[in-house]
């Protein structure tokens, strides 16, 4: 499923995660191999119970394989402890959720910032890098407000600004259009889409929600835990690639947009 | 159904509020314990005294109970918000208010009813302990026995029932104020940080603690009443207004991008101590108050108690004494009643002498501590009518000097085991009591006594400061020993009777004793209509001692010690019962918030967890916010307290003649308050570790 023409950046090899106890298992991922290329933007789509979150978990490094490898570059994450799993998240992740995870005793650059302190930068570089992130996500002027007093949209942009700060190896992002209103989804989208054609980010971003996921470069359908399917945008234009989406979903009985 | 979805959430509520149940059971149990020695005082039986006791604790159980009403009415509109999206669900399935209410009145009452019967139990095991250490006290043997008594059972469900009733009533008026959407809403709301005028607030921040080194600085010296209500006043605005000032200060110096956020974890920190005191501030300034009041108490107990175990025992030296007015009395009454209820091994009667001056009664008033400069008069010399005045109307000093021959002298250290003493016939001795013997150094060089005839003068031989019962018996405060040629010029002033028994005596030998004294020899306090009898100035005076004092003619060691270690016990008691109650009422808020904290907002650390700190930074990240929140109100508290305390131990330690270091007192509050406070904070660090890695691990 690679595309021989660029690195393996990210190589998932035949990985398996179980659930439950002896007498009652849950497959919640059934032996899933993919990659993903440097500055690629792959959407993973699956109904509930599909295994996508726990796909994002486990590349995530929150969660652990039953069985399998995840290489990044050459290192493999699944070999790991947890403190060099700690170490690894800082130094390589971003993530954004649908529930933004804002600190909310934080004002929206405090957000930023702390992200950066925690990497134990200095004084003058967290200050540039965070303003230079508020720019670039347009959420300048309201670097001072608190999250409870600003938008969805701008809180999902923070948390990118947050995600990206320390230019990770992956963003990952868990339905970050999920609480958000159309005209907030689609910017946040173009700010993704930005993101990733201007400054390179790759990013893997779990959705069921077509349009969402119609500005992606590369999408994985996941049923039952297994990919069944996968859909390349190559130069196809939005439109005509949101319709190749809907095509896949109807396959399946239209189970995803019931899902929604 | 409602009743078994009661018992269920309240099972529920059991390990969400652990800390609260605790607190709950140990304050039954603490008041159990303590109402019963209203009921079951068998030491009072034992001792056949009057008691102060039952006054004492009651008034204690007025602020226990106030302060746990407070507790509770907090506790169950703390859960209240908490829950308020559950009843939100509740009122939407259609059930009603009336019944809602009743449910978590029922919840609370079982919540509370389990803590109670845990709480007698545990009652009735500490109040064995109680006991056996108020015997202790007294020196008497107690035989463990476990009983009930109506009255401490009845009492002590009356006061923790009207504290249940009294904090629900307050809450249903909440609960019909109630709609859905406000119920629903509640659950979904975060802390709000409100930041307004916060460069106002700051400066809130520097006047708290110019105000504390003030108060500081001039505690000691306040002179009227109104200087120290606007001082009081002043202390109790100014712990509330610190928590408005100390969280404007944090949150102006992160906006104002000061070095230090930049470093680690500090933004986090900062922030989340400035918002959670933020929202706190009034709760904060009450848990300060409390602390205060709480290690204020304990430290009193504990000056008393060191009292008891110290300077007491040294008060009585003699098995027993008798003063009398009359110096020809040849205390054959008094003898008949001794040898009736204890083996008398020796007599041994002589008299105190006067020469008619006062200049000993002056250098008192002038040199010492006590009196500082109320008896000068402007131009720096003694102000001669003042002390006349003083010394005719009150029961401190003798009118006229008092002076004691060196052999009667000698007599009396030799019964006390002391090594005699030698006197040249040039010279004279100042037997003083132990902790005025560096005052009254100065006496040697101030002091002109003549000798055996008028125009030579007595050198100083020294001044001796070892137990010499000189609450009035062996003079006030003071004896000058001379030899036995001078004192003969001199005119006896009273008689005393020093007796030495072996074995102990009846329990009631002194008031058999009190009850042959004539109605003009008894002590002021218990004869006010009498002062016309006290004209000739002929009664017992009781020497400079202040707060505890005890001016009575007939002494008798064996009965008095007991008698007034349980008065003191009387005192200590009541006061370590608040102190422990306020302490543990105030750490069981500080622990519930932080533990609802942390699960409400452990999100937070999940999300610190995602941005790469490791498990081990996140807990020791929860142990500097939970340090810095639970140090928080302890120190100022600790720092508003101490100076009182030190103020007030200083003046016991003067009056009393403890010997301790004023600073002992505090410290050792602080160290027995700091213990309840571990174990609390320790509880809550572990269970919010828990709530926390609970989340992080079940992602």
């Amino acid at each position: 499923m690679s595309n021989p023409n660029k690195n393996n950046y990210i190589r998932v090899c035949d990985i398996e995660k179980y659930y439950g106890n002896a007498s009652n298992v849950t497959k919640a991922i059934d032996r899933v191999s993919f990659h993903v290329e440097k500055g690629e933007f792959v959407g993973v789509m699956g109904a509930s119970g599909s295994g996508k979150t726990t796909l994002l978990n486990v590349l995530a490094t929150i969660d652990r394989v039953t069985a399998g490898h995840i290489y990044y570059e050459d290192t493999d994450i699944t070999e790991m402890n947890e403190d060099k799993l700690s170490d690894f998240r800082k130094k390589n992740l971003g993530f954004v959720f649908q529930e933004y995870n804002l600190l909310d005793t934080l004002t929206i650059e405090e957000n930023i910032v702390l992200a950066l302190t925690l990497q134990d930068r200095g004084k003058k570089e967290i200050q540039e890098e965070s303003t230079r992130m508020l720019k670039l996500l347009r959420i300048e002027d309201i670097r001072d407000k608190f999250p409870y007093q600003v938008s969805g949209g701008q809180k999902q942009r923070c948390a990118c600004a947050r995600a990206l700060v320390n230019h990770p190896k992956l963003l990952l992002a868990d339905e970050p259009t999920g609480a958000l209103d159309s005209r907030s989804a689609q910017t946040l989208l173009e700010t993704f889409t930005d993101l990733n054609r201007n400054m390179g980010a790759t990013i893997l971003m779990v959705t069921h929600d077509a349009f969402s996921a119609s500005y992606c470069s590369r999408i994985l359908f996941l049923k039952d835990g297994k990919i069944f399917h996968e859909l390349v945008r190559g130069d196809a234009p939005g439109r005509s690639f949101l319709q190749d989406i809907l095509d896949v979903l109807s396959l399946t009985g239209g189970e995803l947009s019931d899902a929604r | 159904m409602l009743a078994k979805l009661g018992f269920r959430n309240m099972k529920r509520s059991m390990r969400d509020y652990t800390v609260y149940m605790l607190t709950m059971t140990l304050i039954t149990a603490l008041m159990y314990a303590f109402n019963s020695l209203i009921f079951q005082n068998e030491l009072i039986k034992q001792l056949e005294t009057d008691s102060i006791m039952e006054m004492m604790i009651g008034f204690a159980t007025f602020f226990i109970m106030l302060i746990v009403v407070w507790l509770i009415h907090y506790m169950v509109r703390f859960m209240l918000e908490k829950r308020s999206g559950e009843f939100g669900i509740y009122l939407l399935l259609g059930m009603k208010k009336r019944t809602i209410s009743r449910l978590y009145m029922q919840e609370n009452l079982l919540l509370g009813g389990v803590s109670f019967l845990a709480g007698i139990l545990l009652g009735i095991l500490l109040q064995q302990v109680l006991m056996t250490v108020m015997f202790a006290m007294v020196r008497m043997e107690y035989r463990l026995h476990i009983s009930f008594h109506k009255g401490t059972i009845l009492m002590t469900t009356l006061c923790y029932g009207g504290c249940f009733l009294l904090a629900l009533l307050r809450c249903r008026r909440k609960f019909k104020k109630m709609s859905i959407q406000s119920l629903m809403n509640a659950r979904r709301q975060n802390e709000e940080i409100r930041e307004k005028n916060e460069e106002v607030k700051r400066i809130l921040f520097p006047l708290s603690v110019i105000f504390i080194l003030m108060f500081w600085r001039w505690f000691g010296g306040l002179e009227s009443t109104e200087e120290t209500l606007v001082f009081l006043t002043g202390l109790v605005l100014t712990i509330y207004l610190f928590y408005i000032g100390i969280s404007a200060w944090i949150i102006c110096y992160v906006r104002g991008k000061g070095e230090g956020i930049y470093r680690g974890q500090n933004l986090f920190l900062l922030r989340q101590f400035a918002s959670k005191i933020r929202t706190m501030q009034f709760t904060m300034g009450t848990l300060t108050a409390l602390f205060t009041l709480a290690l204020m108490g304990a430290s009193i107990a504990l000056m008393f108690s060191e009292y008891e175990n110290t300077v007491l025992d040294d008060k009585f030296p003699f098995d027993i004494q008798i003063w009398s007015g009359d110096t020809e009395n040849d205390f054959a009454e008094e003898k008949k009643v001794i040898e009736e209820n204890a083996k008398v091994r020796e007599y041994f009667a002589y008299h105190i002498y006067t020469d008619e001056e006062n200049r000993v009664n002056t250098f008192a008033l002038t040199h010492t501590k006590n009196y500082g400069t109320i008896f000068w008069a402007e131009d720096g010399s003694p102000d001669s009518v003042k002390i006349k005045n003083f010394l005719q109307n009150q029961n401190v000093y003798y009118e006229y000097d008092t002076y004691m021959g060196i052999s009667d002298y000698n007599h009396l250290r030799k019964m006390l085991g002391y090594r005699e003493v030698r006197l040249n016939p040039d010279e004279f001795l100042v037997q003083v009591k132990p902790r005025l013997a560096e005052e009254f150094q100065e006496i040697c060089g101030d002091m002109e006594i003549w000798g055996a005839q008028k125009g030579d003068y007595l050198k100083c031989a020294g001044v001796c400061g070892d137990s010499f019962s000189q609450d009035g018996h062996n003079g006030a405060d003071y004896v000058i020993v001379v030899p036995d040629t001078v004192i003969k010029r001199m005119k006896p002033y009273y008689l005393e009777l020093a007796v030495k028994v072996s074995g102990g005596v009846s329990k009631d030998l002194r008031k058999k004793l009190d009850a042959l004294l004539r109605q003009e020899d008894l002590p002021f306090a218990e004869n006010p209509g009498l002062e016309d009898l006290y004209e000739d100035g002929n009664f017992l005076r009781c020497g400079s001692d202040n707060i505890i004092n005890y001016a009575v003619e007939n002494l008798v060691r064996d009965n008095l010690i007991p008698e007034v270690k349980y008065m003191l016990a009387s005192l200590i008691i009541p006061l370590f019962y608040i102190g422990l109650v306020f302490v543990c009422v105030a750490v069981t808020v500080l622990s519930v918030q932080q533990l609802s904290d942390s699960a409400k907002y452990r999100y937070r650390y999940d999300v610190l967890a995602k941005l790469g700190l490791e498990r081990g930074q996140i807990n020791r990240l929860i142990l500097k916010q939970l340090s810095a929140y639970y140090l928080c109100p302890a120190l100022l508290a600790v720092i508003i307290s101490g100076k009182m305390i030190l103020y007030a131990s200083r003046i016991f330690v003067e009056m009393t003649g403890v010997p301790a270091s004023p600073v002992k007192f505090f410290a050792r509050s602080i160290l027995l308050f700091f213990s309840i406070y571990l174990v609390y904070f320790m509880v809550t660090y572990v269970s919010f570790k828990r709530n926390v890695e609970e989340k992080i691990a079940g992602k």
